[in-house]
C-alpha cells in the first residue's frame, strides 16, 4: 500500500520535476547566448514571463487538429517523461523500456506536424517537412547508438542499464561504448533542434515553420512542449551514458553541463541547409555509431 | 525583478507579464528598421527588457511602425495588425507616420497612420536615436500600467471608421472585416 501511494507520487510529481527542469534549461540557454554575445540578457525567468502573457492573450484556433495534436504532442513528452529515471525516481520506468521510450518518442513531433499541418501557411509545410526529414537524419545514428548499449548490457530496461553503470562506472568512459556515446552527443543538438539544426524553425527563413500560426496559448503549449523535448533528450543521455545518478540534484547537475556544452555549440554555429544537414548526420555519427554497435558486439561473442 | 513588484504579479498578472513580455513583429516598413538590428543585438541589448522580435504576427503583441507608410505598404500593415491577437500595442516611430515627415507634399505616402490603424504612441524625430525605442517602451510600460494603452480597443468600437478610411485609400479591400458591421448593413452582404 506504502508502496503504492510512493509511486502515485513520483507519478504526479516526475513531470513537475521535468517541466521546471525544462523551463529553467531556456531560460538559462538564453542568458547563456546573451552572455556569449556580449550582452547582459533577459531575466531568467523570462520564459514564465512569456508563458503567463501567452496564456492571457486571444487565440483564435484553425481547427479541431488544431487543439488535439498540440494535446497530443504534450501527452506523448509527458508520457516519455515517466518512463525515463529521473535520479532515483522511477515510475514507470520497470514497466518499459527503451523500445517503449524510442516508440512513444515520436508522438511529440507527430502532434506538432498535425497541429501545424491545420494552420494551412505555406512556411508550416516547409517547416514540417524540414522536420521530418531531419529526424529521419537522426534516427538512424539514434537507433545504432541504442542497439550498442542494449547489446553491451544485454538488456532494454532502462533501469538496469543506470544500475549496471552505477556498479561498474560511467559507460561514456568505457572503451566499447565511447564512440556511441560521442555519437550521441553528435546528434543532441539535431534532436534538440538548436543551431546548427534549426532549420526547421528558423525564423529568418521560412517565419518560424511549425510556429507560425501558433499565438496565444498554443504558443504557450508548444513552448512547455519543447521544455519537454529539452528535458527528455538530455535526460536519456544522462541515463545511458552518463550513469544515471543516485538522487535527483546529481542528475540535475549532469544534466545542466551536459545542456551546457550543447549550448556553446548553438550560441557560435550558423545554420546548416537542410541536406548539408542530412550529409553530416548520416556521414560522421552514423559511422561512429556504427563502428561502435561492430565493436560492442565482436566484444560481446 | 524587484521585490516590491510581486504584489503587482499577484494583483494583475496578466498586465505585468504584457508589460515585460513584448514581442515586436519584425515587419521592415521603412527605412527606420535600420535602428533595431542595434537595439536587439549587442549594443543597447532589448532583450534585457523582455523584448524581441519575433518572425509571426500570430507571436507578437508590440508592432512598430518603423518610417514612412507608401500606400502599397499600408495594406500589408493592416492585415499583419489585424492578424495579432490581443492585446496588442502599436508604436509609430519616426516622423514621418506622425504627418507624413519629410514626404508631406509626397502623392503616395499615407500622412496621418492613425487615420488607419490605431496607435497607442509616437517616438518623434529622423531618425529617433536606438534609446528612443527603450523610452518608448519604458512609456508604453506606464501606459500598460494605467490601461491607457488600449489602441486595440478602440480599433474594436470604432472599427466603421477605420474601414470606411482604409477603403478611401486602398479601394475596395479583399479580406472580410475584422469586427462585424453592425450598422451597415449592406456593405456585410457585399462582403
Amino acid at each position: 500500500m506504502a508502496g503504492m501511494v510512493v509511486k502515485i507520487i513520483q507519478i504526479i510529481l516526475s513531470p513537475i520535476l521535468a517541466l521546471i527542469t525544462g523551463v529553467f534549461f531556456l531560460g538559462l540557454a538564453r542568458k547563456i547566448v546573451a552572455r556569449i554575445h556580449w550582452r547582459y540578457g533577459p531575466p531568467l525567468i523570462q520564459p514564465v514571463i512569456d508563458i503567463i502573457r501567452l496564456f492571457y492573450q486571444k487565440s483564435i484556433s484553425h481547427g479541431g487538429m488544431f487543439d488535439l495534436g498540440i494535446v497530443l504532442s504534450l501527452a506523448g513528452s509527458i508520457v516519455v517523461v515517466l518512463f525515463l529515471p529521473f535520479g532515483q525516481i522511477t515510475p514507470l520506468s520497470s514497466s518499459g523500456g527503451l523500445l517503449v521510450i524510442l516508440y512513444i518518442m515520436l508522438l511529440a513531433p507527430l502532434g506538432i506536424a498535425l497541429s501545424a499541418g491545420q494552420g494551412a501557411n505555406p512556411n508550416i509545410s516547409i517547416g514540417i517537412s524540414r522536420k521530418l526529414i531531419l529526424s529521419l537524419g537522426y534516427e538512424v545514428p539514434l537507433l545504432l547508438v541504442l542497439l550498442a548499449v542494449m547489446t553491451r548490457y544485454k538488456t532494454i530496461s532502462i533501469v538496469q542499464v543506470v544500475n549496471i553503470q552505477q556498479s561498474t562506472g560511467w559507460s561514456l568512459f568505457s572503451l566499447p561504448l565511447f564512440l556511441s556515446g560521442l555519437s550521441y552527443f553528435l546528434i543532441l543538438p539535431a534532436i534538440l533542434g538548436i543551431r546548427p539544426f534549426d532549420m526547421a524553425s528558423a525564423p529568418q527563413e521560412i517565419s518560424s515553420g511549425p510556429m507560425a500560426e501558433y499565438g496565444g496559448k498554443y504558443l504557450a503549449l508548444a513552448t512547455i512542449e519543447h521544455a519537454f523535448v529539452l528535458f527528455i533528450s538530455i535526460a536519456l543521455f544522462v541515463n545511458l551514458f552518463l550513469g544515471g545518478a543516485a538522487n535527483p540534484v546529481i542528475f540535475f547537475v549532469k544534466m545542466l553541463v551536459v545542456f551546457v556544452f550543447g549550448l556553446f555549440i548553438h550560441a557560435v554555429f550558423p545554420r546548416f541547409r537542410i541536406e548539408q544537414a542530412i550529409k553530416y548526420l548520416w556521414k560522421w555519427p552514423t559511422l561512429l555509431a556504427f563502428v561502435g554497435l561492430i565493436i560492442t558486439s565482436f566484444i560481446r561473442s | 525583478m524587484d521585490r516590491n513588484q510581486i504584489t503587482k504579479w499577484l494583483k494583475a498578472p496578466a498586465k505585468m507579464a504584457n508589460k515585460y513580455s513584448l514581442h515586436a513583429i519584425y515587419f521592415c516598413t521603412g527605412c527606420g528598421i535600420i535602428e533595431v538590428p542595434p537595439v536587439i543585438t549587442s549594443r543597447w541589448d532589448a532583450e534585457r527588457f523582455g523584448v524581441i522580435p519575433v518572425a509571426t504576427p500570430r507571436q507578437a503583441n508590440l508592432f512598430l511602425i518603423t518610417g514612412y507608410v507608401s500606400v502599397k505598404t499600408l495594406r500589408a500593415i493592416i492585415r499583419t495588425y489585424e492578424q495579432m491577437y490581443e492585446p496588442k500595442y502599436t508604436v509609430g516611430f519616426g516622423s514621418c507616420p506622425i504627418n507624413g515627415g519629410m514626404y508631406w507634399d509626397s502623392y503616395n505616402t499615407i500622412k496621418h497612420l492613425d487615420k488607419y490603424i490605431p496607435i497607442d504612441g509616437w517616438i518623434a524625430g529622423c531618425m529617433p536615436r536606438p534609446e528612443a525605442i527603450f523610452i518608448a517602451v519604458t512609456h508604453l510600460w506606464t501606459l500598460i500600467d494605467k490601461d491607457m494603452a488600449n489602441g486595440y480597443i478602440r480599433y474594436k468600437e470604432n472599427y466603421k471608421l477605420y474601414r470606411r478610411n482604409q477603403e478611401t485609400v486602398l479601394g475596395k479591400l479583399d479580406w472580410p472585416p475584422l469586427y462585424p458591421i453592425h450598422d451597415n448593413v449592406k456593405a456585410v452582404e457585399n462582403e
